[in-house]
């Protein structure tokens, strides 16, 4: 291993094995601890895994960082790099967060890892050492996950749940069909984001019984879940007429508009909200079998 | 819910509980409590969508104030007291649901023009006659209220009727209320609150209890020493002298934080989690505790002394308060609770005010090990196994566990295991005033006190207080800043045990 620098919050090392990230781990936790009145306390609920191809990056540590208040469990980021010699670098960090009123702190784990070359096909033999044990995994994958591939379908083994977005997806509706339903709990943002719409549907119900037309305006991810919706919900053939927007903002049943819901959540509450969330979702599973139709 | 039987779209979004359209009327708009805590309840339950979309909010005071003053003022109690960010989207809506009458309780004509304001609401925001009263006034208003509301029902929708503590005085007070109330609403219409349910931390005791095979099993007398809680706060009586003087801390925290924190902790499992299973196994509680006798209860009131370094004066100093004032400002108590579960097993309780810091605590004190196989030496800092379930503030349970200082040797002290609400789940707690309008409003009763339940609550109390009419006590008997009276201390130390320091 060829360790840059140590000190209380952060670490950093190149071409290093998982020993010395566990190392590193624990030394970072023994320093955070003095430096602070009391023993930082390390309550663990889940580990949070992410897959983060390098143009997702940004959006991903930008989505992390809004996270960290809510979910401070152990958090592990894969950058896959496949072109280049075999090896992996890391960067540790142990973050303090403090408690309301008291001289305590929370601690949360960030461990980051590029993984190069070769080494990005075997994500599962390095991640599987560092899970919280006993705990649920879930596993963020950003952009369109390569299913079938063994990056893929390893981090799919590891984990309890699969939580995608799938606006980051070029070849909606069709890539519904790839989802591992049967291996695993999915989850959906972009299912999450149509969910106030949902409820707004759900309001003019039973007038909507009935409905022969939708029409949407928004990201054709959502547009394409909220149509699946309705047909596997009413069980019945819809015809749907999209236009793409940035956001889904407007949403038409047989003509007749339907009460736009108040504010959208952040994309960092979004992912917070699928993390709250165990087992899998039977009406988001018909959804999207019913979006491809 | 038939709702959800009868609409296939409703199916997976069950989780989030929207109530049904509704009007909420507070009486007693003007007040702290309104300021304090209603309001911004209810703007964090409408920044977080759980309002209906069809929702009124009517304020009822004596205060002359407009529409857009009360909307004024709620604004800024929100602004100073709400937990979350303000923000004007949330607050608009909210503010465009905020209506007010001016009118004297007693009013007949004013009664008529909250009838009128709550029908034009029914037109203007699709409330459809379902009315949430507040009732945050003083006991003495509650009855002309009730009267009032009760003879002009509305002919459509439900109606429900949340009242504040204290819901009596006595024994035979509370009972003529419930007698009063019961003339016009039923049972399931009434909901008594009392705020300590709502706390996260409170529910979380059942939580505890219920959810973990590991703690039942030891839940009882043969495996707990015994519990003790302490309810203490920090603040002496905030300029409420002419409440106080009647209450005391028997009447304003014992009578029903305590003996609720009590109940929590005693009852038997429920068979679910139904409002009425859950407050029969609390009833059983109640009905089952005593006190052995006046020894066994200890009451005092504070002198003058220093608070978070502060000089604070005595109770009797107090705005307000008589200079010879017998009334109580601390009580402590050894309980118990006569059934096959908790035979012998004691309960102490403390609360009181102008004690040194804000805390609320259940502390479960298990059992030594019946045979360590240590030297005395090595175990000379080990103390029994506790759980401290912390109600406020920080939040969580600690378990008090032996554990080995690493070394050469065996020596064996006290470790803490914490396990912080703040760390387990980042989001902040909500108030217990969001947790009791929501459920209020959704119908559900199981955080709300039952009339049988408060009556056994007041017999107990009023047990307590009929043997303290005998004597006239020596009164201010413990200094600001310290943690009662000696007598308190005694009363543990007599059975060999301490109170909590942590």
């Amino acid at each position: 291993m060829s360790a840059t620098h140590v000190h209380a919050e952060e670490w950093t090392g190149e071409d290093v094995d998982i020993g010395d990230v566990e190392r590193a781990l624990s030394d970072l936790r023994s320093r955070s601890a003095h430096e602070t009145e009391g023993p930082d306390l390390r309550t663990s609920v889940m580990t949070h895994l992410a897959w983060v191809p390098e143009e997702w990056r940004e959006a991903a540590v930008e989505t992390l960082a809004g996270l960290g208040e809510h979910h401070p469990s152990r958090v592990i980021l894969l950058f896959p790099a496949p072109r280049g010699p075999d090896g992996i670098d890391a960067k540790v960090s142990v973050l303090a967060f403090p408690l309301a009123a008291q001289r305590r702190h929370i601690a949360a784990e960030v461990i980051e890892l590029t993984l190069h070359g070769r080494m990005s096909e075997a994500p599962a033999s390095i991640v599987i050492p560092l899970l919280v044990s006993g705990l649920p995994v879930f596993l963020r994958w950003r952009g369109r996950p390569p299913f079938g591939a063994p990056e893929a379908e390893q981090l799919v083994e590891v984990c309890d749940r699969l939580v995608v977005d799938s606006r980051e997806w070029p070849d909606v509706p069709d890539a519904y069909g790839q989802l591992p339903f049967e291996r695993t709990a999915c989850s959906d943002i972009a299912w999450r984001r149509t969910e106030p719409w949902r409820r707004a549907l759900a309001g003019l119900w039973p007038g909507i019984e009935e409905a022969g037309e939708l029409r949407v305006r928004g990201p054709i991810a959502e547009a394409s879940l909220l149509a699946g919706w309705l047909r596997s919900r009413l069980d019945r053939k819809l015809d749907v007429a999209y236009e793409r927007a940035e956001e889904l903002d407007d949403v038409a049943v047989d003509g007749e508009p339907c009460p736009a819901p108040r504010r959208q959540q952040s994309a960092s509450d979004l992912l917070s909200a699928e993390l709250d969330e165990f087992g899998r979702d039977p009406v988001y599973e018909a959804a999207a079998a019913a979006a491809i139709d | 819910m038939t709702e959800l039987a009868e609409n296939p779209l409703l199916a997976g979004l069950g989780p989030r509980r929207t109530p049904e359209p509704c009007a909420l009327v507070v009486f007693g708009a003007s007040g702290d409590l309104t300021h304090r805590k209603i309001f911004p309840a209810l703007y964090a339950l409408a920044d977080r969508r759980l309002l209906p979309e069809s929702f009124a909010v009517v304020g009822v005071a004596r205060s002359d104030w407009t529409d857009d003053e009360f909307r004024d003022r709620m604004e800024h109690a929100v602004r100073e007291f709400g937990r979350d960010d303000f923000r004007q989207e949330t607050w608009d809506w909210l503010a465009g649901a905020a209506r007010y009458v001016a009118t004297d309780f007693a009013d007949e004509g004013g009664e008529d023009r909250l009838r009128e304001t709550l029908a034009e609401v029914d037109e203007e925001r699709g409330t459809r006659g379902n009315r949430v009263y507040y009732l945050a006034v003083p006991p003495s208003t509650m009855e002309t209220i009730v009267v009032a509301l009760g003879k002009r029902r509305a002919p459509q929708g439900w109606t429900r009727l949340i009242v504040e503590k204290p819901f009596g005085h006595d024994l035979g007070s509370a009972h003529e209320l419930t007698e009063k109330i019961s003339r016009y609403f039923a049972e399931e219409e009434v909901f008594r609150i009392d705020h300590y349910l709502g706390k996260e931390t409170v529910q979380n005791m059942l939580a505890l209890r219920f959810a973990n095979g590991i703690f039942e099993p030891i839940w009882n007398r043969q495996f707990i020493d015994h519990v003790q809680i302490t309810v203490a706060e920090s603040l002496g009586i905030e300029g409420r002298a002419g409440f106080y003087e009647q209450a005391g801390a028997i009447r304003d925290i014992f009578q029903n934080h305590m003996l609720q924190l009590v109940a929590l902790t005693a009852m038997e499992p429920p068979i679910d989690f139904t409002a009425d299973s859950v407050r029969n196994e609390k009833v059983k509680v109640l009905k089952a505790m005593h006190t052995p006798g006046p020894k066994h209860i200890v009451r005092g009131q504070y002198g003058p002394g220093y608070v978070e370094g502060k000089e604070v004066p005595g109770y009797r100093e107090e705005e307000g308060v008589a200079p010879d004032s017998a009334t109580e400002t601390y009580v402590a108590a050894k309980l118990f609770v006569d059934n096959w579960r908790w035979a012998d097993t004691p309960f102490y309780v403390r609360t009181g005010k102008r004690l040194p810091r804000r805390e609320t605590a259940i502390g479960i004190q298990f059992k030594r090990a019946p045979h360590p196989p240590f030297e005395e030496a090595a175990t000379e800092e080990l103390r029994p196994n506790l759980l401290l379930v912390h109600v406020q503030p920080d939040e969580g349970v600690s378990l008090a566990i032996g554990a080995k200082v690493p070394g050469q040797g065996m020596r064996i002290r006290t470790v803490h295991m914490d396990f912080m609400y703040g760390g387990a789940f980042r989001t902040d707690l909500p108030e217990a005033y969001e947790r009791m309008l929501l459920d209020a409003m959704l119908g559900d009763q199981t955080l709300f006190t039952r009339s049988d339940e408060v009556e056994e609550q007041w017999a107990l109390v009023d047990a307590i207080v009929s043997a303290w009419k005998r004597d006239r006590p020596a009164f201010p008997n413990y200094a600001a800043g310290t943690w009662g009276p000696p007598s308190a201390e005694d009363l543990m130390r007599r059975d060999g045990r301490d109170w909590l320091r942590n």
